[in-house]
């Protein structure tokens, strides 16, 4: 196979007068790479004048996937599938600085869960080595003929074969990339698809640096359907500037130390996300066995003790294995200590793998979940929507709605070992995994009801994170609304900072509805970064100190609100394009269900849900009727182009 | 005097050290200049940064056909720019692999302690870098012997 | 113990030997220098050469330098004769100098090979300082250059005959490149490289004569056409200078033959450096390294005993590295042990390639390279020469070396190489920063 230079010459397709020449901000490479899999050309774009305008990350790639992924010729977007669809992994300008959490990886692309945009997170090392490789964003487009994988080293880019790689996991992948390139730890970042990739499964993720994911919305099929086995980035040679490298280093103590003291965020400090089973399950907000009860008792063998932060994390033999630059006690390798897996190499999982490798499906043997959660990562399979599948079979199993028949064996609640049978049926699309690989919402819709009243999803096609949200209606309606396919505003951090109220009343509709819009924004900020969610955990006023001092900019946190709002409302624009009607905004029946027992019991969110949808509407300022956000707000976010766009002359 | 002391059981490999080392070695955060370097031990789930020993017999410095590598206020062994002619000797007369060159500068380059103020100490989050009163050592070596062990087991 | 030190030759081994009497000595003693050139260092002359270095910058002992450790220096002369018996050095003016010790540290000399016109106008040969200003004299930017020989010290002068904007050939008679410090498939890698950049090498041919031809020269061909160039350089070798001592009774092999104390055959006359034939660490066997850092560690060691020291020396390890526009290549110990088990691993992409020697479980020899630019692979440059000298048993991280030789640093690390070599120091003392030389005992 003839490698590629990145230095080929940019096609032109539109001759447009050349972008002034300004001078590079701080804190960029100052490079896009632009792969075009079916031509095999790689080529350098330069940013331009629009890095303020567009950041990075998500903010960089709503816009890519808005410009480039319509139809060409005709109304809509171009589906999941498609070679124009764009594969967008984007870093931003913090990322590779010595600020907590900055090996940032947002990936943007037409996903295969809702076929609507997506932007979802991973960290580790990649933004770091894609930046010191001198590119800020990698735009993949087209599709390749054989499988490829792409090699980037400095200003070296090169497609190469990768048939060799050819069924393996994304474990075996990045180890054979290390051993081809003779490189070892954070020298080279691999990010990858799995069996599940390679199959199209709808909920494939792109897995990388052994443990970080970008999960949401089937991003490894899109890979999968390009034919792109790995992105494998060396640790680049070149320089970043900073601005003013002090005050990065400044801010990033700052940071630091509110993440070491405040109260919101000391926990994930010292324990990443463990300790969300203990503390979930007393709201209720814990998924146990695919929402049929919020009693850990009727799990058999759940003692709650053991799912205390540090006894959770002293069952295992663990060590840091944080991204870039970071301080936080968060990701862990593990080596399990004990049992069926003695010995193994895991990724700790996050309370997402407990949840949905575990309390989900009903079983709470830690070393077990430990094993399937990095299974589900091996294979590049989304965890949570492997726990919704799974705990859904299981339940059907249970009610006779599936049979043993059909499955090809019996699948009972808390059986690990069968759950992992699954994860292979359905990453090789293997029997009946070939119909749950097309993720929960289609595969529950071919079953039918019952069966699918069982289901836990998003009618648009995506699900939930590993929660219950029954117990936590502010991320249901957000992951609801969302053009994203996964939570769009977020969690609060420090809202009165935003002039939300410190504290709602969490089951009523309209409370809920107006400090989910409230909110919305900094999400999308932050994501563009090229940094952690839980590292920007801080006051947004620490965040924008740090992208100033590192880019040169002044940047307040008014900005930072009105980018991210501006960046969600191109989004809307693309998942519009994509047919994503207010209809779909709704979840199942199951997900919307009311509790039966435990903190939330009786919680009827169902009730509220057109109330909440109004408010919401309201109060972002988007037309309930279209979904399309109303004029007025576009021009007040300054993105009066992307009025005429959506309403012509009415505008 | 005071040295670099390494508790490689605390390190987790987020390379914030090989940051703040090459900044304050070159003035922009470039980790390929770093003198600092993290090793991954066990299939990426041990780390342990790994630099200059500050050895006694210092076989950099006595390599140099030019005398340009001294011994600073610090007591580490220190490159003078004006004097290196960037010959390279030091980089295989060291037997650690801790003497660099910068084809860019052509001159030698290593860790000189950042004058007594050594960023990497100041700049790691869990501490496993510190800069202490106390004799140098082979610090990683049984870390490494035992994080290594499994591997080689199953090969 | 020795009063009066004569020291004959005033290279790396020479300052050295005198730096280490003045640093070890309790009594203050006498020192004479005797050397045919003024004191510098050889292995700067290619920087020089390139105009990075001024020509003052070779020097590694200037006379106010000299003065100041109370050396009488006789500059500019040689030794013709040394009567051991009696103590006595002779020189080429016919002076004599006598002494309690003394330390022959004359080096060696290039060689050119024997064809008709090779001592003709613009062919030089690139060993001392005198040399180094003729061919930067002769040089113009597009001239173009021919280097005979594609041995180590043609090439570590390659990059500066570029730089000068010159165009050059080189040709070898061997089948290859570099045949004393890479295998063949290291060779092969630095061939394409360079052909890459611009360098054309013709290997496999012998030289019969060197003509005059319009202005330029001929470079004829016992096969093959002529070639025509400007200045031709004559890398062809080297020779220990020993002729000097016929009669000395000192005792010679390849060069003065020393024991671990850096003593020759007759107790008060030492030798360092390049004259020298001391013993190879690794092998243990006898050994001529003409290297800069073996003739530096002879010279301390000398120096040390000349003081009245007893410090034993361990043997030199074979240490090469040369840059070749920006690639590393670098040898370490028995790289080419036929009867060392061998594993070798290549990236030419990159270009990277090792090759990993052993005897048991110890690595005796490796070769190296990669991009100068690459800090990764400096530092496993490094820790090759680590293992290589500590002779730290592997044990099973042999095996793992064998299958990835790239994985180098947990195998340095993890074997507790470190532990190995921080205790040891050549003087047994640590050293002394190049300014810290008393200059007043
Ligand atoms: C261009 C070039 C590049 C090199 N590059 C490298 C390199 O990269 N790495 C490396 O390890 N080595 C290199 N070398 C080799 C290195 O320079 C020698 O190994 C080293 O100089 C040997 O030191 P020495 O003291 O033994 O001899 P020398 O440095 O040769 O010193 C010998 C001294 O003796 C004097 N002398 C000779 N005969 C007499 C006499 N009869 N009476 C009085 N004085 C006499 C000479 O004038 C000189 O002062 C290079 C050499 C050259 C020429
Ligand atoms: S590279 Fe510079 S510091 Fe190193 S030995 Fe050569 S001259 Fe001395
Ligand atoms: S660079 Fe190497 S030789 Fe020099 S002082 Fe440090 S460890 Fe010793
Ligand atoms: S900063 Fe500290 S924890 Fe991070 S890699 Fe360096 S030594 Fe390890």
């Amino acid at each position: 196979m003839t490698p590629v230079t990145a230095n080929a010459p940019k096609p032109s397709k539109t001759k447009k007068a050349p972008e002034p020449a300004v001078a590079l901000p701080g804190g960029y490479a100052g490079k896009l790479l632009r792969v075009d899999l079916t031509t095999r050309k790689c080529w350098a774009e330069p940013w331009g004048s629009r890095m303020r305008e567009l950041l990075g990350g998500a903010g960089l790639g709503a816009m890519l996937l808005y410009r480039e992924t319509a139809k060409r010729g005709g109304k809509g977007n171009v589906a999941w599938d498609d070679p124009d669809n764009r594969l967008v992994l984007a870093t931003g300008p913090l990322a590779g600085l010595p600020v907590w959490g900055t090996g940032g990886l947002t990936v943007c692309t037409i996903g295969a869960g809702t076929n609507g945009p997506t932007s979802t997170q991973a960290n580790g090392f990649f933004g770091t080595n894609l930046k010191y490789s001198g590119w800020d964003a990698i735009v993949v487009q087209g599709q390749a003929r054989d499988w490829v994988y792409l090699y980037i080293n400095d200003d070296t880019v090169e497609l190469r074969d990768a048939k060799f790689l050819v069924g393996k996991d994304t474990w075996e992948t990045q180890d054979a990339l290390c051993r081809v390139t003779g490189l070892a730890g954070h020298q080279l970042s691999v990010y990858s698809i799995g069996p599940a990739g390679e199959h199209l499964v709808r909920f494939a993720a792109i897995q990388g640096d052994y443990g970080h994911v970008a999960s949401k919305n089937g991003t490894g099929a899109v890979m999968g359907k390009k034919r792109l086995k790995a992105v494998a980035i060396v640790r680049g040679t070149k320089a970043l500037r900073a601005v003013d490298p002090r005050g990065v280093l400044q801010a990033a103590d700052d940071i630091a130390h509110d993440l070491r003291t405040d109260p919101s965020a000391r926990s994930l400090y010292e324990y990443g996300t463990l300790p969300g089973v203990g503390n979930l399950s007393k709201l209720g907000v814990l998924p146990i066995r695919n929402y049929t009860t919020n009693l850990t008792a009727n799990v058999p063998g759940a003692d709650m003790a053991d799912w205390e932060a540090p006894r959770l994390r002293a069952n295992f033999d663990h060590r840091g294995h944080q991204c870039n630059a970071c301080g936080m006690h968060h990701c862990h390798m593990s080596v399990i200590q004990k049992g069926a897996h003695k010995g193994r190499i895991v990724d700790e999982p996050e309370y997402e793998g407990w949840s949905g490798c575990g309390w989900q499906i009903g079983a709470v043997d830690r070393d077990g979940i430990a094993w399937l959660a990095t299974e589900c990562d091996r294979a590049c399979v989304d965890v949570n929507e492997f726990g919704w599948i799974t705990g859904w079979v299981m339940e059907c199993m249970e009610k006779g709605y599936i049979t043993r028949a059909q499955l090809g064996f019996d699948l009972t609640w808390g059986d690990i070992p069968g759950a992992g049978r699954l994860l292979r049926m359905i990453s090789r699309r293997e029997g009946f995994g070939a119909v749950l690989a097309e993720g929960v919402k289609r595969a529950a819709e071919q079953l039918g009801s019952p069966a699918k009243d069982c289901a836990v999803y998003i009618v648009k096609g995506a699900t939930p994170r590993g929660h219950d949200h029954r117990g936590r209606w502010d991320e249901m309606l957000d992951t609801c609304t969302s053009s994203t396919a996964t939570m769009e505003t977020g969690n609060p951090v420090h809202p009165t900072e935003v002039g939300q109220p410190a504290r709602i009343n969490i089951f009523d509709g309209v409370q809920v509805a107006k400090n989910v819009a409230g909110l919305a924004g900094r999400r999308s900020f932050e994501d563009s970064l090229g940094i952690c969610i839980f590292t920007t955990r801080t006051r947004l006023e620490n965040v924008c100190r740090a992208l100033g001092a590192a880019t040169g900019w002044t940047f307040t946190v008014d900005e930072a609100i009105r980018f991210g709002r501006r960046t969600a409302a191109i989004n809307r624009a693309t998942a519009l394009r994509c047919g994503h009607a207010g209809a779909l905004e709704y979840p199942s029946v199951r997900y919307g269900s009311t509790p039966v027992d435990g903190p939330a019991k009786g919680q009827a969110v169902r009730d509220q849900w057109e109330t909440m949808l109004d408010t919401w509407y309201a109060e972002v300022g988007y037309d309930r009727k279209t979904g399309k956000p109303w004029p007025k707000t576009l021009k007040a976010l300054g993105l009066d182009w992307l009025a005429r766009d959506l309403w012509g002359k009415k505008a | 005097m005071r040295v670099l002391a390494i508790h490689p059981e605390k390190c987790t490999g987020c390379l914030r050290c090989e940051l703040a080392c090459s900044y304050v070695q070159t003035g922009e955060f470039q980790p390929a200049k770093s003198v600092i370097r993290v090793s991954p031990f066990e299939g990426h789930t041990s780390y342990a940064p790994y630099t200059c020993t500050q050895c006694a017999e210092g076989w950099c410095m006595t390599a140099c056909p030019v005398g340009a590598i001294t011994i600073n206020a610090a007591g580490a062994k220190d490159v003078l720019d004006d004097r290196c002619v960037g010959c390279k000797l030091c980089t295989i007369a060291c037997p650690y692999g801790t003497m660099f060159y910068d084809p860019g500068t052509r001159k030698a380059f290593k860790c000189n302690l950042c004058g007594g103020a050594p960023a990497c100490a100041e700049a790691c989050p869990t501490a496993a870098i510190t800069y202490e009163e106390t004799w140098t050592g082979d610090w990683l070596g049984d870390f490494a012997h035992e994080r290594t062990a499994r591997i080689l087991e199953i090969r | 113990m020795a009063q009066r030190h004569l020291i004959i030759g005033g290279g790396t081994a020479g300052i050295n030997a005198i730096r280490t009497i003045r640093e070890e000595e309790r009594e203050r003693s006498e020192i004479a220098l005797v050397a045919a050139e003024r004191p510098y260092s050889r292995m700067v002359l290619p920087y020089y050469l390139d105009r990075s270095i001024a020509e003052s910058h070779v020097y590694t002992a200037t006379p106010r330098v000299l003065a100041d450790w109370g050396v009488t220096s006789r500059i500019g002369r040689r030794a013709t004769a040394l009567d051991t018996q009696a103590g006595v050095c002779t020189l080429d003016d016919g002076t004599t100098l006598e002494y309690d010790d003394c330390l022959i540290a004359t080096g060696s000399s290039a060689v050119r090979a024997p064809v008709p016109g090779a001592d003709g106008r613009a062919v030089h040969s690139f060993w001392t300082l005198e040399e180094a200003r003729a061919v930067l004299a002769g040089i113009r930017p597009r001239s173009h250059v021919v280097l005979v020989g594609a041995g180590f010290i043609a090439f570590t002068i390659l990059n500066s005959i570029l730089s000068l904007g010159a165009r050059l050939t080189i040709v070898e008679v061997a089948p290859r490149i570099l045949p004393r410090m890479i295998d063949d498939t290291g060779a092969g890698l630095v061939a394409r490289w360079l052909a890459d950049h611009g360098v054309t090498v013709r290997t496999g041919v012998t030289l019969t004569r060197i003509e005059d031809a319009k202005g330029g020269k001929r470079l004829v061909f016992a096969s093959g056409a002529p070639l025509a160039c400007d200045l031709v350089i004559m890398a062809t070798g080297i020779t220990t200078n020993l002729e000097w001592l016929q009669g000395s009774g000192v005792g010679v092999n390849r060069g003065v033959v020393v024991d671990e104390h850096l003593r020759s055959s007759v107790p008060s006359v030492y030798a360092a450096g390049d004259v020298a034939e001391g013993r190879d660490r690794i092998s243990g066997e006898a050994a001529v390294h003409a290297i800069e850092p073996t003739a530096q560690e002879h010279g301390r060691v000398a120096g040390a005993n000349m003081a009245g020291k007893d410090v034993r020396y361990r043997g030199s390890v074979l240490i090469n590295i040369v840059e070749v526009c920006h690639l590393d290549v670098a040898s370490f110990g028995a790289w080419d042990d036929p009867k060392a088990e061998a594993a070798s691993g290549l990236m030419a992409d990159r270009p990277a390639y090792r090759k990993l020697l052993w005897r048991g479980d110890r690595l005796t020899g490796a070769i190296i390279l990669g991009p100068s630019s690459d800090i990764w692979t400096t530092n496993d440059v490094g820790m090759l020469k680590g293992l290589v000298q500590s002779g730290v048993a592997l044990g099973r991280f042999k095996a793992h070396l064998m299958a990835q030789p790239f994985d180098v640093k947990p195998a340095f690390i993890a074997s507790r190489t470190t532990s190995r070599l921080l205790d040891e120091t050549i003087l047994g003392r640590p050293a002394k920063a190049p300014g810290d030389t008393p200059v007043a005992v």
